[in-house]
């Protein structure tokens, strides 16, 4: 690759996934993260030089919901800054780009978002163009059951198969103690909940939940001193897709397939399977599943490795995912900061043994729409 | 910057109150097409995309980036939102611009827009503040006290804000492209009524439809495209918090040291001498004498005297807004990048009409929030 610059995760920080924090606004909520995640990389407010931050209004329920997080972030003296209306692993993406130029070697990415003060289902339904597909009532439930009929219609899997997919990611959910969902179930206990809508059952949905989260980037040389255990990014690339449903191949992830095709070059590996771990955004069983196929991680149509023995490896999941927690506009970030604490030792009872190389998987609008693969490394990727 | 960076590509809509000829899509879709016919490149040519607008609620559609994937070009590629409030044209530019820096990408489509006739834009510009009863008197309730304060501060006459929107007016005859293109005299602004003293009906900005593309390239891109493109010198964006002790509102400190970072990287320390023209984020007519104080073009207090002596029109010594600028088109989040994709034109020597004559060096800037969000370029016709 052309000249890249070796840049880490050092820290990260986010509060436990709730239902809802009663007594904090969403802002009273990022002030702590950030500075945790500051502590943890033993540093002031001032050595970070850039700071991007990932929202939405609409999910704060008002315009310019963003402007207020300035403050908390610490934006005085005034600061480089970026915002994306976007989950907060772009927003990751971004200080990664300004950070291969040259022009800063230390960067600060947030993700915040109280997303209990509204209905997700409601207004990620506004996410749909307005013209033909808003206004028939699709939501992230119905467009998610139908790509899982796709995915299901294709490969013959059946409801068996997602309730033990979600099993997985619920028992995996029991060890972490920033999940919101923490208790172990059966495959059958699952399947034994009611449709949300068909195929997919309520217990094959992640709960509404929030949170707020923190993430440092550093480059060589800044990177260890701020780090016991830096986590070094090898490859990394995202792709979007057209929205329209009725346009797409619903069952597979094209844009998926792409970036992880990008990332892995980068990462200069062969295979997605050469990884120790991987955290994926995918709220259901059946999104689990597309999005391991276009990773590589199971052979097309085959048995599914969602379903394959525990201890194989990458892990898929070990934190539970984002079906166990779900804090829209974070939940991407959460990926990439689990992977950093598996691979820097930080991940307790849900430790990977001996993660070396781990991949983060995030992905936003209905359907798996726009996807980014990480690949990341506990050694340096360039010399 | 990692290596050099150019404009290779401006394409802009005809700005209307309404444009009902086209929807959302449609308007995006037009201003890209200008772009990239201005550039001689075609959609395949294209690495990645990056999107801004102002908040979301401005039409009804979030993230609208989503469904526009088809008519920004961006299937199957990169695609990052960015959302800075007022500001977010420019900084829009400025991250398609760290791309190229980067070295990642060689081409990079950046676009903006706001179709305003979707909603209700005093609504969207008066958000609920902590803390603070809500005014609903949309950004010029908000920025009023600002100018207010300005005025009272320097001694500023009671008819700079007058000539400052027949002066812009004046400009927008000659823009093709401008919304509002029929002059008023500074009689006709004194005669119209407060909307929020001391801001006059005709000393603030139009609600309008409209969008910006600038493609911005590599040096070998840009050598070999079919025009002369403008190099960019410098580009930051700086934002700062809002609830500091003693901050200055009406001069934020965020506004003058992103100027003298853009300065010091262009080599230029004198802009009152080096700059040849400067389109500058003026909604409100106070606010030009208000930032050429900032901008470093005078000392404090001397901005209005500057407007005073018309060296501020066109064919005086610093033309301000030659295009009419924000008073005469207002898609909010397209208008920062109409201020840069203006100055580029002007060092093109492609600005027909509203041509600067020999302009060589022009400034770009835009700011929003409350006048938090700075975003500022110096381009010019050398290498």
């Amino acid at each position: 690759m052309k000249n890249l610059r070796n840049v880490a995760v050092v820290g990260f920080a986010q509060q436990p996934v709730v239902s809802r924090d009663e007594h904090r606004t969403t802002h009273e909520m990022l002030y702590p993260t950030v500075r945790q995640a500051l502590a943890d990389c033993g540093v002031d407010r001032d050595a970070i030089e850039y700071q991007v931050a990932g929202s939405t209004d609409y999910m704060d329920g008002r315009p310019f919901g963003f402007v207020m997080a300035l403050d908390v972030m610490g934006s005085w003296p005034p600061r480089q800054d970026l915002h994306l209306e976007m989950d907060a692993a772009f927003a990751a993406y971004y200080a990664w780009v300004r950070l291969q130029t040259g022009e800063c070697d230390t960067a600060m990415v947030v993700g915040y978002g109280k997303t209990s003060e509204g209905d997700p289902n409601r207004i990620l339904n506004l996410q749909l163009d307005p013209y033909y597909q808003a206004p028939i009532g699709l939501d992230p439930t119905s467009t998610a059951a139908l790509q899982a009929s796709a995915y299901m219609a294709r490969t013959g899997i059946t409801d068996s198969d997602l309730a033990a997919v979600a099993a997985r990611n619920r028992a995996a959910g029991a060890r972490n103690p920033d999940s919101q969902v923490r208790e172990a179930t059966t495959a059958a206990e699952l399947q034994k909940t009611p449709w949300a809508v068909e195929p997919l059952r309520t217990g094959y949905l992640p709960p509404v939940g929030e949170s707020a989260t923190c993430l440092i980037l550093a480059a060589e040389g800044k990177a260890e001193k701020m780090c016991d255990r830096p986590v070094w990014i090898h490859g990394v690339d995202h792709r979007a897709e057209m929205q329209t449903l009725g346009a797409r191949d619903l069952s597979r992830s094209a844009s998926t397939q792409l970036a992880a095709e990008k990332a892995l070059a980068m990462a200069g590996m062969r295979r997605a399977n050469e990884a120790d771990v991987a955290e994926l955004l995918t709220p259901t069983p059946s999104e689990e599943l597309i999005v391991c196929e276009a990773l590589g991680l199971a052979p097309l149509g085959l048995a599914p490795l969602g379903l394959a023995p525990e201890g194989s490896r990458p892990a898929i999941n070990p934190s539970g995912g984002a079906l166990c927690a779900h804090p829209i506009m974070m939940t991407g970030l959460i990926r990439l900061g689990e992977v950093f604490r598996q691979l820097s030792g930080r991940a307790g009872a849900r430790a990977v043994p001996n993660a070396r190389r781990g991949i983060a998987h995030v992905t936003q609008g209905h359907c798996l729409q726009h996807n980014m693969v990480w690949v990341l490394g506990s050694e340096r990727r360039w010399s | 910057m990692k290596r050099p960076v150019a404009v290779v590509g401006v394409g802009q809509t005809h700005h209307a109150s309404r444009r009902a000829d086209v929807n959302i899509a449609g308007l995006v879709r037009e201003a890209v097409d200008c772009a990239l016919l201005d550039a001689g490149l075609e959609h395949k040519d294209i690495d990645a995309v990056v999107i801004g607008k102002a908040p979301d609620m401005l039409e009804g559609v979030m993230q609208p980036e989503q469904f526009l994937v088809g008519a920004l070009g961006a299937h199957m590629k990169p695609m990052l939102r960015v959302h800075t409030a007022g500001s977010v044209g420019a900084s829009t530019a400025l991250t398609a611009v760290t791309h190229i820096a980067s070295g990642l990408y060689d081409r990079v489509l950046s676009v903006a827009f706001e179709k305003q006739s979707e909603g209700n834009v005093m609504w969207v510009t008066s958000p609920n503040l902590p803390f603070t009863p809500p005014l609903v008197a949309g950004a010029g309730g908000f920025f009023a006290p600002y100018c207010r304060a300005y005025i009272r501060k320097t001694n500023c006459p009671p008819h700079i804000g007058p000539v400052t929107a027949a002066n812009a007016r004046d400009n927008a005859t000659r823009n093709e492209y401008a919304h509002l293109r029929e002059p008023v005299t500074v009689e006709d602004v004194m005669n119209s009524p407060y909307l929020w003293e001391p801001i006059r009906y005709l000393e603030t900005c139009p609600s309008s439809d409209g969008a910006c593309a600038l493609i911005v390239a590599s040096e070998e891109v840009a050598k070999k495209g079919p025009r002369k493109p403008a190099w960019i010198k410098s580009g930051y964006s700086y934002a700062e918090a809002m609830w500091v002790p003693g901050r200055d509102q009406v001069s934020p400190l965020a506004g003058r040291i992103c100027a003298k970072a853009v300065y010091d990287k262009a080599g230029i320390t004198d802009p009152w001498k080096q700059i040849d023209t400067a389109e500058i984020y003026v909604p409100f007519a106070w606010f030009e004498a208000m930032w050429l104080e900032n901008l470093g073009f005078c000392d404090v207090g001397e901005g209005w005297k500057i407007i005073d002596r018309g060296e501020q029109k066109f064919g005086a010594h610093l033309p301000i807004n030659p295009s009419g600028g924000v008073l005469c088109t207002n898609p909010i989040g397209a208008s920062g990048m109409l201020r840069l994709g203006e100055a580029a034109l002007q060092v093109m020597g492609r600005a027909d009409a509203h041509q600067v004559e020999g302009a060589k060096t022009a400034l770009g800037h835009a700011y929003g929030g409350g006048a938090q969000y700075f975003a500022m370029w110096i381009v010019s016709s050398e290498r």
